[in-house]
Parts: structure tokens; C-alpha cells; sequence
């Protein structure tokens, strides 16, 4: 059985899985890294979304032979610090409750400012709107966004 | 008040500082016994090196408690905020009665916590005054410090052990609400820095050395049994390590959670099921009987007058009948749990909303005793009364035990965590209002139909207050009725139940709400000035063994409905309706919603809610709890749980659909300034929204919708 090679946060990791392992295990259960959060496993919730090659990926939908090669980054990597923007702007609206879905909102709004810096009403309805909270932070959840597009300004 | 006893000081280890322990007791809930002991089990302490330290007695999940609960003893201490550390309780000889829910961790700890922060701030006061040989009375605090004349100024760690040696005081001052720094401003969660790094952890994610994972397979039918199976088909698979028996199934123990899943779902191909006595329950025949229950005996909840021959003698009488579905809970972090089980001892780690309980039912499982049992309550990932069960946690033990060896984490897939749920019941109502010929409301009837929540709390027994229990929200309708008759049939449903967020204060206020509409309607009336009108002048009103402030509830209906506009000329195809409610007889709130209803689909555009809970702690918190209140109502517009052959359904957020940000309603919350105790804001925003914008669908349509979910053919 081979190992696979994955670069997690800009270090090169080789795990010793099943092929059809899905991102997500790998990064929970082989490598520790549990900011990365099971909640539906079809890929209809979001809470699990990470970075792969700088796209908002579903890792319970990306068996790690498919990851092999890829720059994968979690929410542990997104900064240093908690000093992203999107990460800022979350403290300063003080979206979260129980904040279980948060680190998948976060990787995919970050993707999201990467992709359209100042992103409209509807492009965050296209890119939240997949993603699940059952706490209800989604007002908050757009306003953090349109800070962090600002720089931080509300 | 709080009595001297409720708090007592500690004489802590040298060097330990100033610590108080406190008396924190959770509610009894119905059919417990109440126990009062005086052991203090909730600890303040302010260490010598100036940090304090405060024990959160109460679970969070997301409704802000490890920030609201050490804010009341930062408050009355004047701490610095930035200098408290949290400690989460553990059950145990020190904690017998942890738990949370029921939206009351703030009214049943508030008195404590204030005067217990209150006394540790005078005794450092007074060791101050002591050491700088001035009457106290000279003396002030600030964020942590002690300020004396003359520019004196003394840390309250270097205070803090000689003020352990001066007597507790009995009575402390208390701040007024106007000398308040920390409360009533906006306050951010204490563990949003470690959740936007992913660094907050849950129960799930728990790592010990050594551990390893499991998935149960259960029989998709209550109470079914494994009859036949080929644990090879799951050792096969790589990273299994075992296959066990445990009474809720069979657990595959591996060395990774996708081998766990793996194996689990090879050995489902091979298992055949005693699928036992539920194997033919179903949605539609209980429906049947719901609504035969309607017209059997039942249990009065409250009965006022003689709402018989009221109704008889009323110039009009209109009737409805209104249904709720059942419902799961899907907290985003669905359930698991990890137990180490050793001969001697057991330590779980879990995210509960009932420490005790599950201390006490996992050590009965692997015969231990309950102070054998470490149990570490983690953050959970959303609770919503889900976590109030003790299933999840005490099946981690059973497996535990079973696989031997060290750490077992199991872990639910979010099909486990639906059709294994402790679900909300669905229920029936039939409701009567008798009109005279002015269009006064003169008879109210309300009967409800359907499976006992507490009962399957209390593991089959019939509690003495059942009917008051699920008949909550419909038996306190606040309105002046001279005849009423609110009452409870029980229906005996096979599947677990369980507190869902507002419990059955959600189906009932929506039947209660949107048939007092109806009631308007029918007597010509306008829906806020009927309301208005059965308030009345009237200020305190008994209601059980609870009084209700009218006037309260009266101010955030006019309040809510001034701020939306009622009455206001709307676009084509929108309506307002509203509702109310005083949840518990404690938190006072009023919804406005705004709707419009176009080629069959409705849209929710915002939610204007009044809200007077008292003392307001953190309103930014208490915002928050109000928006997610409102999108808990909403998806409860369209999710719901049906069981066919013994089984739910549905089994993914696919076919229980919950709310999505591009539905999500604007929110507006008006808060009652307010210098009454304060309560809580976790559930109450939920039973009042559901009726408010199903009265806005009439308003802008004229379908009244009496049955949810709405189906697309409801307003098509």
C-alpha cells in the first residue's frame, strides 16, 4: 500500500491510507488536525471545506488520492495568527455561537475574497448559501464578509 | 435574596489567593427530586499573580453562557475582564446538578454569581483598607484594583491572601444597574479567538493517545435487535480491529473514523434485523390516532370557567385544527463521544448538556459508580436539547467497555444523528373560540394531541405535572378569557423524545397564535388591537404558581409593532402578521414579521421583534440569540421527520432541509430597558416567530396555513 503525499499547510506529509480515504479523515484522524469538521459527509453542509491548490474544496468529498500533489490549507494554516481578514472581521461582528460550522464558512469566505475582493450580496448568497449554520449567524456571516472587503472598516 | 449560606468561603492551599466557593444548583427538572446541599461547588477565585479564575457551571453551545455567566462576577467584582480565565465544572461531588437548558441558566444563577462577586470585592476592600489603615468607605475599585486616598492603589492578587482571612460579608452591596461597566454593553464571545483558528474544541475533537474510533450499526427500527451477521465482511476492511455487541447494536472499532464507517456499512450488507415490536409504526396511522385522541379523555392542563356551555352560548364559535411534525434536532457537530473504560475507573469526554446524568447512566452501564467516572464536558457543536440526552454518551462507555483496551471515540454519521435522534413530537391541536356578537373572545378551547416528551424523559413514567409540561405555551395564554380549557392526550409514540430548542412551547404558541388570528379575523377585528384588547390594563396575573407582568408583554407587542410599521400600506403580495408570548412567564417578546407569497413562494423579508427580558447582560449576545431563534423558526417552516415502516425517513440534510443564508430574514431586535431579573433568550425567540409569519402568509394571501411543513401545493 502506497503512502500518499500531501503538502497540509506548507508541509509535506505522507499518510499511509486507504486511497478512497476522504480529505477530511486524513486531516482529523492521521494528521490532528481537527479544525476541520465532520458535519454531514455528502458534501451538503460545508463545515468541512478547506483549501485545495487555493479553491474552497468539500474534503469529505475528496478521497486523498485526489489530493496527492495539491497544496491543501486548513483552517489551522489560513494565518499565522488569526490575523486573516476574514478571521478578524468574524471577531469583530462576533459571528459565532457555537462556532462548529465557522472554520468551513471562514475557508470558504476567504476563497471567496481571493476570488472577487469586493463580493456582491449574491456572490456570497453563491458561496454561503451552500454552506450550513444551525445556530443562525448568517446575518453576521455577511457582514463579516463586506468588513473583511473593506479592510476591517464595517 | 441570597441567603449567607448560599456562598461560603474556602480556605484554599497556600498561596492559593482568595477563594470563594459559591452554591449553584441547577433547577430540579419535572419529576426529580429536589435535593438541597450546601457544599459549594462554584469556584471564584482571584490568585495571587492577579488572574481570576471562575468556574462555568453551565454547558455552551453557542448560547453564550462562558461569556454572560464569569460577566456577572466580573460586573460586581470589577475585574479586568481581559485577566479571567474559565474552568468548565465537572460532575462530581462538587457539582450534583449540572445542567442546561430550558433557556435558564441566567435566571438561576444571576443572584449567586452577583453576590457572590460583590462579597469577594468588599473583602478585598477591606483587606486594603487594612493594610493602608483607612475605613474602607475611602476606598474604590477598578478593573482589578484597589484605589485608596492619596493615590494609594493595591492588585487584587496582591490582596487577595489577606483578604482570605477576613470574614465573608453577609450582605454586599450590589451595583445599581446604572453603576454597571461590563453588563449592558456589547461583550464578544470568549472563545471566538480560538474558534476562527480552529483551535475550540469540540466533543468530536477529542484526541487521547492511543484512541481509537467506532461506528455503531443500529437497527434503523426502535428497539430492534441484530439477528444475523458477518462480522468478517467488517474485519475485512482495513484499520477494523474488532467487531463488538453493545445494546443499542453492533460496534466496528478501527484505527480511523472512515475505517469505522467502512466496516459499519460492510457489515450492514450482511446483518438481518429482529426489527422487534416498532416495525409497522408509521407517520400516518399515528396521525390517526393523534386526532381519535382528540376526542378521548385527556388531561386538563387549565381550566377556567365553564368553556362548554360558553362555547354553547357564544354568538359565533369557530374551530380549527392545527399540526406540527416531528422533528430532529441535527446539531451541525452530530452526536459522539469518548469514554476510557478501566476496571477501577472510566473518563469520558463529551459535549453535554447534562454532565450529571450522564456521569451517573454511563457508570450504571459499565458498573462503576458514578464518582468512578471522570466525565469532561467539552464545547458542543450546537445542543438545541439534543445534547440533553445521555444515549450518545452512555453507548461511548458501552463500546468502551465491550473493545477494552484504551480511548474509544464514537462517532455518529449524520444519518445516525437523524434517525437515531431524541425527536420532537409531532402533535395535534384542535382549537374552539367562542365569539359574542361584539366580537369578544367569551370561550377558549385548546386541546393537544400527542406523544409525552417528559415521559420519555423519565424512561416511561407519567410525571405528575405531564400535562403542564407539554402543554407549555398553550395553557399560559396570557389573554383575559372568562372561560378556558386547555388540555394534553397523550398519544404513545415507540420512538425517543426529547426537548427540541422552545420544546413544546413551539407547536403550541403556533397553534395558540395563529388561531387567535383566525379569532380576529372572524370577529372583524384588527389582529394587534384584538390582541391589545385581551391583554387589557391588567399589570401582575397569576398563572400557577407564576405571576405574569400583562404590562410587560402589552409594551413589546406595541413596541414590535410600532417599529414594523403595522398598519402601514405594504408592496402588492406582502403582509405583517404578529404574535407573542411570555416564555416561562419570564422573557417577554413580540415578533413582527414581513412576508410576500409570489408564484407560490414564500419569502420571509424580516423579522421585527420586541423583546424584554430584564436586565439585559450582553445585548450584543442577546441579538445573536434572537437572529439564530428566528432561522430556527424558519427551517421549521419546511423540515420535517415522517417514520414509514419503523423508520424516519429522512436521513440528510437533503430531505430535512434547514435554513440557508439567501433565506435567511432581516432581523430587528427592540430591547425593553428593564431593571427586573434578568432571564433567558436562547429558545423564547423560536415559538413566537413561526405563528408571526404564518399570520403575515394570511395577511398577504389569505391562506390561513394550519399544517407545517409547507408543501409547495399550500400556496401555489
Amino acid at each position: 500500500m502506497p503512502a500518499f503525499q500531501i503538502t497540509v499547510n506548507g508541509r509535506r506529509r505522507s499518510v499511509d491510507v486507504d486511497a478512497d480515504t476522504p480529505l477530511l479523515w486524513v486531516l482529523r484522524d492521521t494528521l490532528g488536525l481537527t479544525g476541520t469538521k465532520f458535519g454531514c459527509g455528502q458534501g451538503i453542509c460545508g463545515s468541512c471545506t478547506v483549501h485545495q491548490d487555493g479553491k474552497a474544496v468539500r474534503s469529505c468529498q475528496v478521497p486523498v488520492k485526489e489530493a496527492t500533489g495539491s497544496s491543501i490549507v486548513t483552517i489551522e494554516g489560513l494565518s499565522k495568527d488569526g490575523s486573516h481578514p476574514v478571521q478578524r472581521a468574524w471577531i469583530e461582528e462576533d459571528v459565532a455561537q457555537c462556532g462548529y460550522c465557522q472554520p468551513g464558512m471562514l475557508m470558504s469566505a476567504s476563497a471567496l475574497l481571493t476570488a472577487h475582493p469586493h463580493p456582491t450580496d449574491g456572490q456570497i448568497d453563491d458561496v454561503i448559501g451552500d454552506h450550513i449554520c444551525r445556530c443562525g449567524t448568517y446575518p453576521r456571516i455577511r457582514k463579516a464578509i463586506h468588513r473583511a472587503a473593506k479592510g476591517g472598516a464595517e | 435574596m441570597t441567603s449567607r449560606r448560599d456562598f461560603i468561603k474556602v480556605t484554599g492551599a497556600a498561596g492559593a489567593g482568595l477563594v470563594l466557593g459559591l452554591h449553584l444548583e441547577a433547577k430540579p427538572r419535572p419529576g426529580e427530586a429536589a435535593t438541597r446541599t450546601f457544599r459549594p461547588n462554584a469556584y471564584l477565585a482571584i490568585r495571587p499573580d492577579g488572574r481570576a479564575v471562575l468556574t462555568v457551571p453551565k454547558s455552551e453551545m453557542g448560547q453564550g453562557v462562558r461569556t454572560s455567566l464569569p460577566l456577572v462576577i466580573a460586573e460586581e467584582l470589577d475585574l479586568d475582564w481581559s485577566r479571567v480565565e474559565l474552568v468548565q465544572a465537572m460532575p462530581g461531588p462538587d457539582f450534583r446538578h449540572l445542567g442546561t437548558g430550558g433557556s435558564t441558566s441566567v435566571s438561576t444563577t444571576w443572584t449567586t454569581l452577583r453576590t457572590a462577586g460583590a462579597a469577594a470585592r468588599e473583602m478585598l476592600v477591606a483587606a486594603a483598607a487594612r493594610n493602608w489603615g483607612v475605613p474602607p468607605g475611602q476606598c474604590r475599585t477598578e478593573k482589578g484594583f484597589v484605589l485608596g486616598p492619596g493615590g494609594k492603589r493595591a492588585g487584587y492578587g496582591e490582596l487577595a491572601e489577606t483578604a482570605a482571612k477576613l470574614p465573608v460579608p453577609k450582605t454586599p452591596k450590589l451595583k445599581t444597574p446604572a453603576e454597571f461597566r461590563l453588563l449592558g454593553r456589547p461583550t464578544r464571545r470568549v472563545d471566538g479567538p480560538k474558534i476562527v483558528v480552529g483551535k475550540a474544541l469540540f466533543g468530536l475533537d477529542t484526541r487521547r493517545p492511543g484512541q481509537r474510533f467506532a461506528a455503531v450499526l443500529r437497527c434503523p427500527v426502535v428497539g430492534g435487535t441484530p439477528k444475523v451477521w458477518d462480522a468478517s465482511k467488517a474485519l475485512a476492511v482495513r484499520g477494523v480491529k474488532a467487531v463488538v455487541p453493545v445494546p443499542t447494536g453492533l460496534a466496528v472499532v478501527a484505527d480511523g473514523t472512515w475505517a469505522a464507517f467502512k466496516g459499519r456499512d460492510a457489515l450492514a450488507s450482511s446483518i438481518s434485523w429482529n426489527e422487534g415490536p416498532n416495525g409497522d409504526f408509521n407517520s400516518k396511522d399515528l396521525e390517526t390516532r393523534m386526532r381519535a385522541a382528540l376526542d378521548g379523555p385527556a388531561d386538563t392542563a387549565r381550566s377556567t370557567g365553564a368553556v362548554v356551555p360558553a362555547l354553547a352560548a357564544a354568538a359565533r364559535v369557530i374551530e380549527a385544527e392545527y399540526a406540527f411534525p416531528f422533528q430532529a434536532h441535527t446539531t451541525m457537530e452530530p452526536m459522539n463521544a469518548t469514554a476510557h473504560v478501566r476496571l477501577d475507573g472510566a473518563e469520558l469526554w463529551v459535549g453535554t448538556q447534562s454532565p450529571n446524568t450522564a456521569q451517573e447512566r454511563a457508570a450504571a452501564a459499565v458498573g462503576l459508580k458514578p464518582d468512578q467516572v471522570k466525565l469532561n464536558v467539552a464545547l458542543l457543536g450546537g445542543g438545541f436539547g439534543r445534547r440533553s440526552g445521555t444515549d450518545f454518551s452512555t453507548e461511548a462507555a458501552q463500546v468502551a467497555k465491550a473493545a477494552g483496551g484504551g480511548p474509544v471515540q464514537v462517532v455518529w454519521d449524520r444519518t445516525d444523528d437523524i434517525r437515531h435522534d431524541q425527536f420532537h413530537p409531532a402533535t395535534l391541536h384542535r382549537l374552539k373560540a367562542g365569539l359574542d356578537s361584539h366580537g369578544g373572545l367569551g370561550a377558549w378551547s385548546h386541546r393537544i394531541a400527542g406523544g409525552a416528551v417528559l415521559r420519555s424523559w423519565l424512561g416511561g413514567k407519567k410525571a405528575p405535572g405531564q400535562a403542564e409540561t407539554e402543554a407549555n405555551g398553550a395553557w399560559d395564554l396570557p389573554y383575559d378569557i372568562p372561560a378556558l380549557d386547555i388540555s394534553f392526550a397523550e398519544v404513545e409514540v415507540p420512538v425517543p423524545l426529547g426537548w427540541w430548542r422552545a420544546i413544546e412551547i413551539v407547536p403550541n404558541v403556533f397553534a395558540r397564535e395563529c388561531f387567535l388570528d383566525e379569532a380576529a379575523h372572524a370577529a372583524g377585528k384588527d389582529p394587534l388591537a384584538f390582541r391589545l384588547d385581551l391583554l387589557g390594563k391588567r399589570g401582575q396575573v397569576k398563572l400557577g404558581e407564576e405571576e405574569l407582568d400583562i404590562a410587560r408583554l402589552r409594551k413589546v407587542l406595541e413596541l414590535a409593532a410600532g417599529k414594523a410599521g403595522w398598519g402601514r400600506t405594504l408592496p402588492k403580495g406582502h403582509g405583517l402578521g404578529l404574535a407573542c408570548h411570555a416564555y416561562d412567564r419570564r422573557t417577554y417578546l413580540a415578533a413582527v414579521a414581513e412576508v410576500s407569497v409570489e408564484k407560490g413562494k414564500l419569502r420571509v423579508h424580516r423579522v421585527v421583534a420586541a423583546v424584554d427580558c430584564g436586565i439585559v447582560l450582553n445585548p450584543d449576545g442577546l441579538a445573536g440569540q434572537v437572529e439564530g431563534g428566528v432561522a430556527w423558526a424558519v427551517s421549521a417552516l419546511y423540515s420535517q421527520i415522517t417514520f414509514e415502516k419503523g423508520r424516519a425517513v429522512q436521513e440528510n440534510f437533503d430531505t430535512f432541509p434547514v435554513l440557508r443564508l439567501p433565506e435567511m430574514p432581516q432581523v430587528e431586535v427592540h430591547m425593553v430597558a428593564s431593571g427586573e431579573a434578568p432571564s433567558g433568550m436562547g429558545e423564547p425567540p423560536v415559538p413566537v416567530s413561526i405563528p408571526a409569519i404564518l399570520n403575515a402568509v394570511f395577511a398577504a394571501t389569505g391562506k390561513r396555513l394550519r399544517r407545517l411543513p409547507i408543501t409547495p401545493s399550500d400556496l401555489a
